[in-house]
């Protein structure tokens, strides 16, 4: 999952990148408001960690900016204001969670996972398509019951294909979501870890859709 | 006053009790003065008047025959007024009492050879006596009126002034406090308002409907109340900030003892590890510079030294050496570099941990927000005659716009985009020096260096003690 950090503290950046990474999240890290803004409004993250009381522009403008331009990536407000008042003014500028400085990193990041899956319409911990079931948490894939080893693009793609279950995504979509800035893509990487998905997994999981891009059918039928 | 507090022991009168007992006292000595001024004036008059009777009288009498007045000739005078029992009438002739009236004394009324007014006792009654010659040889005449007749009118005068301003003494008092009451009540319920009051509640007190002279002690409150709230507000915004300074290296440090424990490989825990460190040294200096403001504050509160800072006659130059070499592995990691202008002792008159605090505060501030590579000039100028010594921190970094130079050394204000993390609580604490320490602080472009440049000027020694 990409997510996007924002956050003008070194030492506390840096810890949440590393720590973060370290939970499967790609992270690209920005260290002001306005830059947070320029990407929020990208759409390309499935999540944002945002610090309040950035440099340039509050945290909080920011959001409001991304907001006002029908932005729906959930936003997790990170900031050492704690008062009541604090939380409502984060939470009714549009946040989706909130948590007071300092914070535990498992807690940080199974936060971010509820966020994503809320975001896509799901209240189960896990996705399921036909019958390939995914544990965001554990980053664990099962066919029928079966563990299955995935790389870690391998499983990223298939996250976000789930995520997306139903809706064509095209190359560049999914690039966007799989690599953080300065990633060098090979032009056929995707096609590469489609492929190798619809071998380790059902080969009819994934559909090709010409021209246009792939889909993960919501319901991929037994066959 | 009643109701308000009223702790005994309160020393004076009540304000209405006060005015009570003046009005009334001052009432009294000129009805006093009034009553004898009556007494006086209306004795001397009554007594005019009567004497003219007497004359009269005694006039009337000299001129009858002696013959006329002799024995039984002479009626009993018939009584024509209440007062005619009190006077009396005596004719002498050679040594013997020829007429006399009924209410009249055998006894001589006055001496014979004494003629005209003149006051008498006769068995042990007081007479006022008109003695006269009749017309005929040897013939004296009294005509008396016993005195407490004159003194009865008089009384009975003074009876109708002293009887109405006896019954106005009451009513009058009754007025006066009735009416200091009135004019007290916005007194009272200022009082009341401000004894309901909670501590935190500083909305200010209505000042309608209070009476002119109450005014000014309601704009007085106000204006401690506004006082308050200010202060108020700034602690509480020093709570908020202080948390938040704090909240920040402490989260870092946790995120990256998390990031340690969960590294994969060495390289990765190292740097974690560093930066753990790094964490603990930077939610260190911050506590520092908290107990160092909160000490400053305190002794500004009390306007003395601040505790464990003893001493006084601090040596900057030597204090800039040994901080420049303190500082200097600091400032060659970022390829910066301190230049240090001094040659002979700067003495300057604060205690040593003092002038060391305020040293190391500016040379960290310029080191660590100029950019990599730059240069930290101090200079020091030693005290002469007519000037104080002065000090000079300037540097080769990008100076600060206006906005931000006027802000700085408001607590946690913080320059943003230099991309260090610094508390702004240093600028604070050199502020607070300066100010406990009557140090003049100028901050400008270096015009030598291009960045930041803060100058210091300590008063001339020549001043010192006067304030």
């Amino acid at each position: 999952m990409r997510i996007l950090l924002a956050e003008d503290d070194e030492l506390l950046g840096s810890g949440l990148r590393a720590g973060l990474t370290q939970q499967g999240f790609h992270v690209d890290w920005v260290r002001d408001g306005v830059a947070a803004e320029r990407e929020l409004r990208t759409g390309a993250y499935q999540a944002v960690v945002l610090d309040l009381g950035l440099p340039r522009q509050d945290g909080l403008d920011s959001l409001k900016a991304a907001r006002a331009h029908h932005v729906t990536t959930p936003v997790l407000v990170l900031t050492a204001r704690d008062a009541v008042s604090a939380r409502i003014e984060g939470l009714d500028a549009g946040a989706d969670d909130y948590l007071v400085k300092p914070v535990d990193l498992f807690e940080l990041a199974a936060r971010l996972r509820a966020l994503v899956r809320r975001a896509h319409g799901q209240t189960q911990n896990f996705l399921e398509a036909g019958p390939v079931k995914l544990d965001p948490a554990a980053h664990q894939v099962w066919l029928d019951g079966v563990p299955v080893e995935l790389s870690g693009r391998e499983y990223d793609l298939l996250h976000v294909f789930m995520l997306n279950a139903g809706r064509v995504l095209s190359r560049d979509q999914l690039e966007q979501h799989l690599y953080k800035w300065g990633t060098e893509v090979a032009s056929n990487a995707v096609e590469v870890h489609i492929y190798h998905l619809r071998r380790k997994l059902r080969a009819d999981l994934i559909e090709t859709v010409r021209g246009v891009g792939y889909v993960l059918r919501r319901d991929s039928a037994p066959a | 006053m009643n109701g308000v507090a009223h702790p005994a022991g309160r020393s004076g009168l009540t304000l209405q009790r006060r005015l009570l007992v003046t009005v009334l006292g001052l009432m009294a000595v000129v009805w006093l003065a009034v009553v004898a001024s009556i007494w006086y004036d209306t004795g001397h008059e009554l007594d005019e008047l009567l004497d003219a009777h007497l004359a009269q009288a005694a006039a009337l009498l000299a001129t009858q025959r002696l013959d006329d007045l002799e024995g039984d000739n002479f009626p009993p005078p018939p009584t024509l007024h209440k007062y005619q029992s009190r006077v009396a009438i005596q004719v002498w002739h050679e040594g013997l009492l020829m007429v006399r009236s009924t209410n009249a004394p055998d006894a001589p009324l006055a001496d014979h050879g004494q003629p005209g007014l003149s006051n008498q006792k006769v068995d042990g009654q007081a007479w006022r006596v008109l003695t006269t010659t009749g017309n005929e040889p040897h013939v004296v005449i009294h005509v008396g009126e016993l005195a407490s007749a004159r003194h009865d009118i008089l009384l009975a005068s003074l009876r109708s002034v002293v009887w109405p301003m006896l019954l106005a003494l009451p009513l009058l008092a009754l007025g006066i406090w009735w009416s200091v009451r009135g004019a007290m009540r916005p007194l009272r319920q200022l009082g009341a308002a401000v004894a309901a009051r909670k501590p935190e509640s500083l909305e200010p007190l209505s000042a309608r409907a209070v009476p002119p002279e109450v005014a000014p002690l309601v704009d007085a409150l106000n204006g401690l109340f506004e006082r308050m709230a200010v202060l108020l507000d700034s602690e509480r915004r020093f709570t908020a900030d202080a948390a938040h300074e704090l909240r920040t290296p402490i989260a870092g440090i946790r995120m990256q003892v998390q990031v340690a424990q969960g590294a994969r490989s060495a390289p990765e825990r190292d740097q974690a590890l560093a930066a753990t460190l790094q964490g603990c040294d930077r939610a260190t200096r911050l506590v520092e510079q908290l107990l160092q403001l909160a000490r400053l504050e305190a002794a500004a509160a009390r306007g003395g030294a601040p505790d464990g800072f003893g001493g006084s006659g601090a040596d900057l130059a030597a204090l800039a050496r040994s901080l420049g070499a303190d500082m200097a592995p600091q400032a060659l990691a970022r390829d910066q570099h301190i230049v240090l202008e001094t040659s002979e002792p700067v003495t300057v008159p604060m205690p040593v941990a003092l002038a060391q605090v305020l040293l190391r505060n500016l040379i960290d501030n310029a080191l660590r927000y100029s950019p990599d590579g730059a240069t930290v000039r101090v200079a020091l100028q030693p005290a002469s005659p007519g000037q104080g010594a002065r000090l000079v921190v300037e540097d080769s970094g990008p100076g600060l716009p206006p906005e931000a130079l006027a802000r700085l050394g408001e607590r946690f204000y913080r320059v943003l985009g230099t991309g260090q993390a610094g508390s702004g609580l240093g600028w604070s604490i050199v502020q607070r020096l300066a100010r406990l320490h009557a140090i003049g602080v100028a901050v400008d472009r270096s015009p030598v260096l291009g960045g930041l440049r803060v100058q210091l000027s300590w008063l001339d020694p020549g001043h010192f003690g006067e304030d």
